[in-house]
């Protein structure tokens, strides 16, 4: 017995042993190493401008960082909307402007080897060969202040009243009471018409109603003894209703 | 038909829409907080170009500079430039509106606009390694600034940067310069030293960059100018010399080619300088367009200054301070003393000036003072006021005003948080009280029932108590109503949110942080801790165990030596335990918490050291004996990655362990880069997972499995890759291997149920790319009940899909929630400062390429190559938080909400909620209409039951 409880207990030391031990030199080896740098070899200029439309530069330049390959290269944002980030070798960039408040779509610059040809055009990442010319030096112009938030669903009569389950209600409400007042029902033609009608919608009357059937389930336990007079002790309950 | 599929995928739209979750504007401040930091100050400048300036100046060796407000201690703008020796500030220069940068040992020259936050300009200069800058004064105005290079020197325009002209400095192979000065008078002078023969002075005319003259002066006796050299008055170099001990003293203005340094032993002046001290001169230049003062400081010994004056050529002794610990303005400390006074004096007469007397209290548990910065203003009376910031070992900005009142701290540690944990908060002691009687053993029916009684009239008495609190609180205005929290009334509220942040910062500072909040509530700083420290926190008790106080251990490694010592302390009131830990006289190659506790609930931890010998901690003999029944089930791994192995290893009872298996990973082709297991406290709610056909397909769960990360040797984009293995942990099984070839790091992995995503450089698209491994056992289960990595014949089906990302990842985590039922996301720290919460769904191998009728039933979104960034996503909204270096997800007490603290240059936390609020009201539920709603049907009851009652009536009476 005390065997028996023991083994899953083992097992789940097992389970947790292997996952608290964290190795301590994992520490030492950090993904920063990764990344070599040149240091001899020419270095190359990125420049352009950065415009948000109707936005007087002082209120988000300070705010604002130009991006090189994520934080490869960085750049900073003069008082008039322009910036150059220096010291970027030669290879392929996504450059992108960011602030907090702005969104600025990101652009791949490319540089050559000699540093001369450089041109700009729109990141696509699924076709990397695509080239879309832009100018260079760079125009970035902002589309519009990010959306960070969801709009809180509001409550108005219109959309209440809209909502298909309020219109399945009130719709048959309304025929209930509209319907007698339009149709005469004390026209004895009429009662015939809808009675035919009403024998068209139910048509085997030997079928237990609904709701007669639904009581007989639910008395059903403790009338079961009471087998055949079920229905008589329905009734009363109806008419209650 | 048709139809049909259109209202489906109409409805997986919704659904998709909203699984999401996003932040309504509303919520904004309501659960979150950012802490904005700068780091450790290297360079600090007062504002003082505009008399009602608010501003003072950092530049910090975090490569931050930034403007904080003195009157509150909050940031006015920051820019973070790239982290590293290539963002590095080497100076700071302030003059009028501008503050101009020397950045990345002398590589780029910045000057920014004080006020808006904004660069002015930003040239690039030469190559050569940055000795010094300094500003160029010409009639009482300055306009250049010179930069001191190896063997360079130029002159900048500093209303555009544009080079006035660039000089080579004569014999620079042998001579060192080391300083350059300007005094104002239309010359620069570079200063050099061949060391033990000669001084070399050459001065450049300001205009045009001419050599004006240039000395060299016999000084066999000096070794380096910065460190022992000085100019004061009208051009005067002065060194001091603590072998003869003397000071000399030469004139640079003088025009004589025979130069020589003047001698003047510092007995003749009385002094005596302390053994085996070396002496330090420092003087001070208030205005870079006009001379320095003729007044200067002379250290002789750790703690005495002098404040000496030139006089005609004379040196005079104004002050001698002896008990002293810094320079500039007084900071007096007497022996070890609690609390320090600043005391301001004129330096031209080295009085002290009355009522300038302020107390610096120091925290007992801070650093003690190491630098201080002081802002002199004049009073409306003319008197002369000032305030101080006080720079202290632990990184600890305090800005003081007269007599004494702190306006503000910083906590700059927080800059640099390396390791963290959140710790739920104790009950209260009436809660404590009611678990309490279900923990005691029975003891008669009747004393049971009269605890009950009291127990229920202790929470009675607390519940009126909070009522008449809320009562009295509602009668003061709002803003008086401050629910400060403090660590006496910390307490779990209802559904465990609030937290107490346990922080690690690598200056060896650790913090408590009230996770509702963010204020501190404590701090305690660790003194002698390496710098190169590693360090990792473990709570070995939580506050689940009254009255047992909650505990826990932090282990700091020196990585040079692996020697370790063990910190053990309460998480809520952060005191030092009274539990000794163990002394560690061998290098620790590995340590992990058992999930053994001792008779007092501590968890156990073991230290493996590099004899591979074991050690606990708590080692009582309860603990020894519960390892020895275990030791056969207890196994570990240890990294090696500079040799590229791997292995497993079996304690044995007499705690010495045996290696069982091992992986050596050939270091010439790769290189391991990281190890992650799955994290200990994770839950996984389902087994498996419902297809379309109603079948299951079950995970693969194995604890014990391992993401071993690896990079190729070679770097060339055409044959360097990314390697991914998964290894069983105790039998050191490979479960399943990947390779994504012209792949580059950083790798940043997430590896949590069964599956493992990461991410990486891809090379030959230029792109970052994600890849998802996912396992499973498949269509039925070996062994339901429990796992054992010992008993798993069948190997795991492994699906693997990857997809682009068009961002970089500065770092990744999943989230996690009490029961594991919650939806998973990743939540992702991008390089523009924000958070994006991907929903795992969109990472999923098996979304399919094409859509049939099993995948949508499955709601599997159909395959696309790129994920989407979408800005909604982000859960820190426009609260962008700069170098996120990690983030720590925490359970709170709902399904739902999953706690949230992102780290980095800024600390943020926030709550998500993966799959939306399902377990609580959300925030904007509508009592208002729920209430009226209700309130009309009744009072329409009502009136409907009275109008049949009369109608009944009159059909009665016809």
């Amino acid at each position: 017995m005390w065997h028996r409880e023991r083994i899953p207990l083992l097992l789940a030391f097992v389970q947790s042993v292997l996952v608290v031990g964290w190795c301590f030199t994992e520490m030492e080896a950090g993904p920063g190493a990764a990344m070599s740098t040149q240091t001899n070899g020419d270095r190359f200029k990125i420049e352009g401008r950065a415009i948000v439309p109707g936005v007087k530069t002082q209120d988000w330049v300070s705010t604002a960082r130009v991006l090189v390959d994520g934080e490869e290269h960085v750049g900073f944002l003069r008082t008039d909307g322009s910036f150059a980030v220096n010291d970027v070798p030669s290879g392929s960039y996504v450059v992108e402007v960011v602030t907090p408040t702005y969104r600025f779509d990101p652009v791949r610059v490319d540089i050559t080897s000699k540093g001369k040809m450089r041109y700009a055009r729109l990141v696509n990442y699924i076709k990397t060969s695509e080239v879309i010319r832009q100018p260079y030096p760079l125009q970035i112009r902002s589309s519009g202040p990010h959306s960070y938030f969801m709009k809180r669903e509001t409550w108005g009569w219109t959309d209440f009243l809209m909502n298909p389950m309020v219109m399945m209600m009130v719709l048959p409400l309304l025929i209930i009471v509209l319907l007698p007042k339009v149709v005469n029902t004390n026209d004895p033609e009429m009662r015939k018409e809808m009675e035919q009608s009403m024998n068209m919608l139910n048509p085997n009357p030997e079928l237990p109603d609904v709701s007669e059937l639904m009581t007989k389930l639910f008395s059903g336990s403790k009338g079961s003894s009471k087998a055949g007079s079920s229905s008589k002790g329905t009734r009363p309950a109806a008419k209650r209703r | 038909a048709a139809m049909a599929k259109l209202i489906l995928l109409w409805l997986k739209c919704v659904i998709l829409y909203n699984a999401v979750g996003a932040v309504f504007e509303d919520q904004v401040g309501k659960f979150d907080w950012r802490q904005q930091y700068v780091g450790k100050v290297r360079f600090s400048h007062f504002d003082t170009h505009v008399q009602s300036s608010k501003k003072v100046l950092v530049a910090t060796e975090n490569n931050v500079f930034a403007a904080l407000n003195t009157r509150t201690g909050e940031l006015f703008w920051r820019h973070v430039d790239k982290s590293g020796p290539e963002g590095n500030i080497d100076a700071l220069l302030h003059h009028g509106q501008d503050a101009i940068l020397v950045v990345g040992n002398g590589r780029l020259l910045r000057s920014w606009d004080v006020n808006v936050g904004g660069l002015n300009w930003e040239i690039v200069l030469d190559s050569g390694s940055f000795q010094k800058a300094c500003l160029v004064g010409q009639q009482g105005t300055v306009k250049n600034v010179a930069v001191l290079k190896k063997n360079i020197i130029s002159l900048h325009y500093l209303s555009n940067g544009h080079q006035k002209w660039i000089e080579n400095l004569p014999e620079s192979e042998t001579v060192d310069y080391q300083t350059v000065y300007s005094g104002g008078n239309g010359e620069v002078y570079a200063l050099g030293i061949v060391p033990h023969s000669h001084v070399v002075i050459i001065a450049y005319s300001t205009d045009d960059g001419e050599i004006i003259k240039q000395i060299s002066v016999e000084a066999p006796w000096l070794s380096n100018i910065v460190a022992s050299c000085a100019v004061i008055g009208q051009g005067v170099l002065i060194c001091v010399d603590s072998a003869t001990p003397s000071l000399y003293m030469c004139d640079l203005h003088l025009d004589t080619h025979d130069l020589q340094m003047t001698q003047i032993p510092l007995q003749s002046l009385g002094l005596e300088v302390a053994p085996d001290f070396q002496p330090v001169l420092v003087s001070h230049q208030p205005n870079s367009a006009h001379q320095p003062l003729s007044e200067f400081f002379l250290q002789l010994g750790p703690d005495n200054f002098l404040l000496l004056q030139l006089n005609n050529g004379q040196i005079v002794t104004l002050r001698d301070f002896k008990p002293v610990r810094n320079l500039f303005s007084i900071l007096a400390c007497p022996g070890i003393a609690v609390a320090c006074s600043i005391n301001l004096f004129s330096a031209e007469t080295g009085r002290r000036l009355l009522d300038t007397t302020l107390i610096f209290v120091m925290d007992p548990n801070g650093g003690k003072p190491e630098k201080i910065y002081i802002q002199p203003f004049l009073k409306k009376d003319d008197s002369v006021g000032y305030r101080a910031m006080v720079q202290t070992e632990d990184h600890t900005l305090t800005f003081i005003q007269q007599p004494g009142r702190v306006m503000w701290t910083r906590e700059e540690a927080l800059s640099d948080v390396v390791t963290m944990e959140m710790v739920d908060l104790p009950l209260t002691g009436t809660q404590a009280e009611l678990e309490g009687e279900f923990g005691k053993k029975a003891d008669g029916l009747m004393s049971m029932v009269f605890k009950r009684l009291s127990s229920q009239l202790i929470l009675l008495q607390a519940w009126i108590a909070h009522l008449w609190k809320l009562f009295y609180d509602a009668r003061k205005p709002r803003s008086q109503v401050k629910n400060e929290v403090t660590i006496e009334n910390l307490s779990r509220d209802e559904f465990n949110l609030q937290k107490m942040m346990v922080m690690v910062t690598a200056s060896g500072k650790l913090f408590g942080i009230d996770s509702k909040t963010g204020s501190i509530l404590w701090r305690h700083y660790l003194e002698d801790v390496p710098s190169n420290a590693a360090f990792k926190l473990m709570v070995q008790r939580t506050t689940a165990h009254f009255p047992h106080p909650p505990q826990c251990t932090l282990l700091i490694k020196d990585q040079d030596t692996g020697l370790t010592t063990l910190h053990v302390f309460n998480p809520i009131f952060g005191k030092k335990s009274h539990v000794n830990p163990p002394a560690l006289p061998q290098p620790i190659l590995q340590s992990f918490l058992l999930p053994l506790m001792d008779q007092d609930y501590a968890k156990v931890l073991l230290l493996v050291d590099d004899q591979y010998k074991v050690s606990a901690f708590p080692s009582t003999k309860n603990v020894l004996q519960q390892l020895q029944e275990m030791a056969s089930s207890i196994f570990f791994y240890l990294v090696d990655s500079s040799q590229g192995r791997l292995s497993g290893y079996r304690l044995r009872t007499d705690l010495s362990t045996e290696q069982i298996w091992e992986v050596v990973i050939p270091m010439e082709i790769q290189r391991i880069v990281s190890v992650k297991g799955k994290r200990p406290n994770e839950h996984v709610h389902s087994q498996g997972r419902v297809m379309g056909d109603r079948s299951v397909l079950y995970k693969y769960l194995n604890p014990n499995l391992l993401a071993v990360v690896t990079e190729s040797t070679d770097t060339h984009q055409e044959r360097s890759f990314v390697g991914i293995i998964l290894i069983d942990g105790v039998t050191g099984r490979i479960i399943h291997e990947a390779v994504q070839r012209k792949a580059r790091g950083p790798v940043h992995v997430v590896h949590s149920e069964n599956w493992v995503v990461y991410e990486y450089w891809s090379t030959k698209s230029r792109r970052n790319e994600f890849s998802v491994i996912e396992l499973y056992e498949g269509m039925e289960l070996y062994n339901s009940t429990v796992f054992s990595s010992l008993d798993r014949p069948h190997a795991p089906q492994v699906l693997q899909q990857s997809y682009i990302f068009p961002s970089a990842i500065s770092t990744m985590e999943a989230t996690l929630t009490e029961k594991g039922i919650t939806s998973r996301h990743l939540l992702i720290g991008l390089p523009s400062g924000g958070i994006l919460s991907l929903p795992k769904m969109f990472l999923d191998p098996r979304r399919p390429e094409i859509v049939s009728e099993q995948s949508r039933e499955e709601n599997l979104i159909p395959y696309a190559p790129e994920l989407m960034i979408r800005t909604e996503w982000f859960i820190n909204y426009n609260q962008s938080i700069s170098r996120v270096r990690g983030i720590h997800t925490s359970p709170s007490g709902l399904e739902s909400t999953c706690l949230v603290v992102a780290y980095g240059l800024d600390i943020y936390q926030t709550r998500v909620y993966p799959s939306k609020q399902f377990d609580v009201l959300k925030d904007d539920y509508d009592y208002m209409l729920i209430s009226s709603v209700l309130l009309a049907l009744f009072f329409a009851t009502m009136i409907s039951k009275r109008l049949a009652e009369v109608k009944l009536l009159n059909r009665a009476w016809r």
